[in-house]
């Protein structure tokens, strides 16, 4: 197994982050969108995003969020401070982008569950030859 | 069931169903493979047993460390010969009521040989929360490292697969 792959589950062993896999899969998003989509505090959602990126599950595009999308962002975080947490100047740059699914990254995965399949292949191949040996018919 | 949420491997065999079916079953410490990626015991000596019935275990017994020791793979939840089996699949390290499912068909095909289908299934149900040791190979993971990334993996798998 690549190390890579490693990351990638160790990234995806949180339930919130496999949920952001699974709405990225219907289109990108911007991070306060998959914040409220996942009922996650901002900041939350800034470190999840950090995760999936550095795992290279996740990209951000840069500069093609709509302008009110800061203004929106910003005036929601103060709204939302009942039970939320304070915004993070950190991740305001975070909030901008549009993440979207990075596709490459998921190769490793799929070669992944084939692995799944080589065992029992494996497995199999070996019955044949088992049963053949021992009770195939001569042809 | 999440669609893509299944190993399936298929192979063919030159004898006639019933005889798959029987070795299949009754023979299967002769044919798994041994060794860490296949069996619990590992190198050291060990049996596999399936229980020729519905409601009969697959397990392995073998030398532990602190004595005797058994491993309880699943149950058998179809046993229907010479045309389909069906077991539960437990890793060693699966918490209670955490399971996958196996199905194995046996086909005839025209000549009297076999066609075989595993279907190896059920893996969106595991919690997916088993921390991942760097550098396992997969066939440890459904071995003793069970519980899988299932639901994420299927998706993605649509996911790449579509792509």
């Amino acid at each position: 197994m690549q190390p890579n792959l490693d990351l990638t589950f160790r990234a995806l062993a949180d339930p919130t982050r496999r949920d952001v896999i699974r709405v990225l899969q219907k289109g990108p998003r911007r991070a306060s969108d998959l914040a409220d989509a996942l009922r996650a505090s901002r900041p939350a959602m800034s470190r999840h995003l950090r995760v999936l990126r550095t795992a290279g599950l996740v990209e951000a595009g840069v500069g093609t969020a709509p302008a009110e999308s800061a203004a929106r962002g910003g005036g929601r975080a103060a709204g939302d401070a009942g039970g939320r947490a304070v915004p993070d100047p950190a991740d305001a740059d975070a909030r901008e982008r549009i993440y979207s699914l990075a596709p490459g990254s998921f190769e490793q995965l799929r070669s992944w569950l084939d692995e799944v399949e080589q065992f029992w292949g494996v497995q199999l191949a070996s019955f044949k030859d088992h049963v053949e040996r021992t009770r195939g018919k001569k042809r | 069931m999440i669609a893509g949420d299944q190993a399936v491997v298929t192979v063919r065999v030159e004898v006639e169903p019933d005889v798959a079916f029987e070795v299949f079953t009754t023979e299967i410490d002769r044919w798994w493979r041994r060794g860490i990626a296949y069996r619990v015991a590992g190198r050291r000596p060990g049996t596999l047993v399936m229980e020729p019935k519905v409601g009969g275990r697959l397990f392995e017994q073998y030398d532990g460390a602190d004595g005797p020791a058994l491993h309880v793979t699943g149950t058998i939840t179809a046993w229907e010969p010479p045309a389909r089996l069906a077991f539960e699949w437990r890793g060693s390290n699966f918490a209670p009521g955490e399971v996958t499912f196996v199905e194995v068909t046996f086909s005839r095909t025209e000549s009297g040989a076999t066609e075989l289908r595993l279907v190896h299934k059920g893996f969106a149900a595991l919690r997916p929360d088993h921390p991942v040791r760097h550098g396992e190979p997969a066939a440890v993971f459904i071995g003793r490292l069970g519980r899988w990334w299932g639901d994420l993996l299927s998706s993605l798998r649509e996911h790449v697969t579509k792509g």
